[in-house]
């Protein structure tokens, strides 16, 4: 399956979700296709702790869908983020997993295991009871809504080619990025996060 | 099996059979809700099994057992978002780990996270294996700059709340470190 085309169609499905985004292609495709500086937290290099980052947040809207992004790197570095996403079982929660069998961000050096790992049998081992693995643009299409939009955590294998993308980073520094998805949340569900208001 | 708040009523007994203090346990939980701190996330040290337990046990948390000290810092920094006030606790080991998560994440977005420690590797602490707490603890928090404060006895147990709300006001990490004594009860 394309990565760009892949992560372009999700994006083509996205209304009001909150979306998390980690390190490198993710970060850059999701911004090359939505252009989005609010509702996104690009959240660019955290080493397998973006699904993390969202369940911190997602935790605390449980009104609110959140979206988060991450790559097979970062799977093999931190599995063990899935007992966690088990054990909280968010149903707001909705982990994709873009598997690529490469480190895409440093000029797609290859993964350990690359030749066996089956991320999908390892989130079912975890306990993880609605795990979908995609290996195709068809599967994606015919199985969205229920991976996607139904309630209940769910993770969702997507197995693509890897790709010589070299995009550019969403163009904001850190605490841009922070203000303006913190006011987002705060508009989005009336909670308060910094200690001042904006009218 | 057992579930998670009957296993931590047993990890709290075994706690209290081997001198930690019930007591101080119970004053960290509640300085911690009184200071709006209601997730808070955990990695064990024997020193701190007691509180792991009050914290596990009290219905003003939402407290989560992780498989790492970086996801503690990842949940921390993401439940700040939904506007819910949120600890890690851990042990002194556990903060040796997070010098890149800490930076990365809330070095680079200037995200508040709030961190509790044992203060392993002091003169007290008879396991050798935490003799490198003991010399460069204080030298990697400092690496770093990262402020902090040691809670040196009961009486000083308010400035938990004090290095929470710190770290919300600098949007920076900051640390308290629990040293053995005070979580026995003896100072």
């Amino acid at each position: 399956m394309d990565y760009q085309e892949s992560l372009g169609y999700v994006a083509s499905r996205w209304t009001d979700e909150l979306v998390v985004t980690s390190a490198g292609t993710t970060s850059e495709i999701w911004h090359a296709e939505t252009h989005d500086t609010e509702r996104v937290f690009y959240l660019e290099a955290s080493m397998s702790l973006s699904s993390m980052f969202a369940a911190g947040l997602a935790q605390g809207v449980p009104d609110n869908d959140v979206w988060v992004f991450s790559g097979d790197g970062a799977f093999v570095m931190n599995a063990g983020m899935l007992m966690v996403e088990r054990q909280m079982n968010l149903p707001n929660l909705k982990h994709f997993m873009f598997s690529n069998r490469v480190y895409g961000s440093t000029s797609n050096v290859p993964l350990p295991g690359r030749d066996n790992n089956d991320y999908a049998a390892i989130a079912r081992g975890f306990g993880i009871e609605r795990v979908y693995s995609f290996g195709s643009m068809n599967e994606v299409k015919a199985r969205f809504e229920e991976a996607v939009l139904e309630p209940g955590h769910s993770f969702i294998h997507m197995e693509v080619e890897p790709m010589n993308y070299r995009g550019e980073s969403p163009p904001m520094d850190g605490p841009e990025v922070k203000f303006r998805f913190g006011r987002h949340v705060e508009r989005l569900t009336g909670k308060s996060i910094f200690s001042a208001a904006v009218e | 099996m057992e579930g998670l708040e009957a296993a931590s009523a047993r990890s709290a007994q075994r706690a209290t059979e081997t001198g930690y203090s019930l007591d101080v346990a119970t004053e960290i939980v509640d300085i911690c809700a009184d200071a709006g701190i209601s997730l808070v996330a955990s990695l064990p040290d024997d020193w701190i099994a007691q509180t792991i337990a009050r914290f596990e046990q009290d219905s003003r948390f939402n407290h989560v057992p992780v498989n790492r000290e970086e996801s503690a810092v990842g949940l921390c920094s993401g439940a700040f978002f939904a506007g819910t006030g949120a600890a890690a606790l851990m042990g002194a080991s556990g903060l040796m780990t997070l010098i890149y998560a800490i930076t990365k994440i809330n070095y680079t977005y200037e995200i508040p996270l709030f961190v509790m420690v044992t203060q392993r590797g002091t003169f007290d602490d008879g396991a050798k294996f935490h003799v490198s707490n003991g010399l460069y603890l204080f030298d990697v928090i400092n690496s770093i700059d990262m402020p902090h404060t040691v809670i040196e006895s009961r009486d000083q147990l308010p400035m938990i709340a004090e290095a929470y709300h710190h770290s919300r006001k600098i949007s920076r990490p900051t640390v308290a470190l629990l040293p053995k004594k005070l979580l026995q009860g003896k100072v």
